[in-house]
């Protein structure tokens, strides 16, 4: 598995940090609700979030991603998911133990 | 619509213990009798949650000196807000805490003075440092956000460095560094309280490295005073862009000092639905838009991100809410900022006057 940010190995659980959740399932837009406000998700982004759930490893989120969506090309997956998820540790958004 | 209101910031009361010379509350305050019950509170919280605000920032004086926070966190959550609770600390203990969480409270914004426990307390006008400590550590045993908050002035900027090492052992995953802004008793403390052009210039580097250092681990927000800066900042994001502001006894203000501005009628959520409030008051829409704008602002091509700066600081300086904000250094009346700068690096009487308590 890609490496791209040098914080988040495939091993890590990363998990949301406190005062950090979703916003309620179903509603017009998919937000991460964050101390400072709110960051807007796009496409699978509110899945992505949902499986960081504490119990999965980063490389078991995204064998579930690869389950999920089979059509699409896994190493795209692989790198725009870990992409994504770094730019939240970065922030301070996601914890990653 | 153009403008989303994203955030509520509820004044559930202006009784608070501490007596903090710097309060940005206004100088006449709301009395328990006149406060807004719980009921009042859960439509108003429901009727934002319908209009798409995202944030509730309970504040205060100190929410917690009312007997219902809980409900009230309850009710943000049942109205799809993100509760955010601003206290002092003062009137936490465990139990507390532990029906907070339960309510669904997302995150707590405590206070600091000072780290060292005597000027602390002077600033607060109680003895509260000891007590907010204890609650910094009830806090971090919990899996809850956590910004500390400490407000930066003349007499305490010199611990500037204590004051990161203190946060970063906290356990906070943020903390606030802001100096004083002058409304409220602030203004009224304004040359006991403004820092020297030498503090800031040694407190910008000691913060830019810091920042740096604890990159992943720990923001800090550092805000400056606006009287230095170039430009003035875009206040509140803009007037009735973001953000509203509802008083203990109801009255709905575009931020919180607006109630100093005169003519502006202020509209009750006692009396009004908060939508109309929002799009079609006269009190959000009087600065809402370019048109009240005089140049230099009018022709400027900051106007779209700085919004002509604070309509209430514009009136507390120069007597005219529509003038452009007088921190900035285009503005035709900078003069007057100029002359408080100067004065407060003068010698001036540096007592101040503690924040009163409305019972």
């Amino acid at each position: 598995m890609s490496d791209l940010m040098g914080k988040l190995a495939p091993e890590n659980v990363p998990r949301l940090a406190p005062g950090c959740r979703l916003n309620t399932a179903g509603s017009p837009e998919d937000l991460l609700l964050i101390p400072e406000g709110a960051l807007r998700l796009k496409g699978p982004g509110r899945a992505i979030v949902e499986l960081c759930d504490g119990q999965r490893s980063l490389r078991q989120v995204v064998e579930e991603l690869h389950r999920r969506f089979p059509s699409e090309d896994a190493a795209r997956i692989e790198t725009e998911v870990v992409t994504f998820l770094a730019r939240l540790h970065d922030r301070g958004v996601l914890e990653a133990v | 619509m153009k403008y989303q209101p994203r955030a509520l910031i509820a004044e559930v009361t202006h009784r608070c213990p501490l007596h903090c010379v710097y309060c940005s509350n206004p100088l006449e305050m709301q009395r328990r009798s006149a406060e807004l019950s719980t009921e009042d509170w859960t439509s108003v919280l429901q009727q934002a949650g319908e209009m798409g605000v995202l944030q509730l920032h309970l504040t205060g004086g100190e929410p917690l000196a009312r007997r219902d926070t809980t409900e009230l966190v309850k009710a943000g959550r049942s109205a799809g807000l993100y509760v955010n609770l601003i206290t002092s600390g003062v009137g936490l203990d465990e139990a507390r805490l532990d029906a907070l969480v339960a309510a669904g409270l997302d995150h707590v914004q405590l206070s600091f003075q000072d780290t060292e426990e005597t000027t602390a307390n002077e600033f607060a006008g109680t003895r509260s440092h000891a007590v907010k400590l204890r609650v910094a550590e009830m806090i971090r045993q919990r899996r809850i956000g956590f910004t500390l908050n400490m407000v930066v002035h003349r007499r305490n900027l010199a611990h500037l460095e204590d004051m990161i090492a203190f946060a970063e052992a906290s356990g906070a995953q943020r903390v606030e560094i802001a100096n004083v802004q002058y409304y409220g008793w602030a203004l009224r403390n304004r040359d006991a309280l403004l820092p020297t052009r030498e503090q800031l210039d040694r407190s910008v580097p000691i913060l830019e490295a810091a920042q740096q250092r604890l990159q992943g681990r720990l923001r800090i927000e550092y805000v400056l005073p606006d009287y230095y800066a170039k430009y003035p900042k875009p206040c509140m994001n803009g007037w009735g862009h973001q953000q509203m502001l509802i008083d203990p006894a109801g009255r709905v203000l575009p931020c919180h000092a607006a109630a100093v501005i005169p003519g502006l009628d202020l509209p009750s959520a006692r009396e009004h639905e908060l939508r109309w409030i929002w799009e079609d008051s006269p009190a959000f829409n009087r600065f809402r838009d370019e048109s009240w704008m005089p140049e230099p602002c009018r022709s400027c091509d900051r106007r779209t991100r700085d919004f002509g700066g604070c309509r209430c600081q514009a009136f507390l300086l120069t007597g005219d809410a529509a003038a452009t904000d007088p921190v900035c250094t285009l503005a035709p009346k900078h003069a007057v900022i100029e002359e408080i700068l100067q004065r407060g690096n003068g010698s001036v009487n540096r007592e101040w006057v503690y924040r009163i308590d409305p019972s």
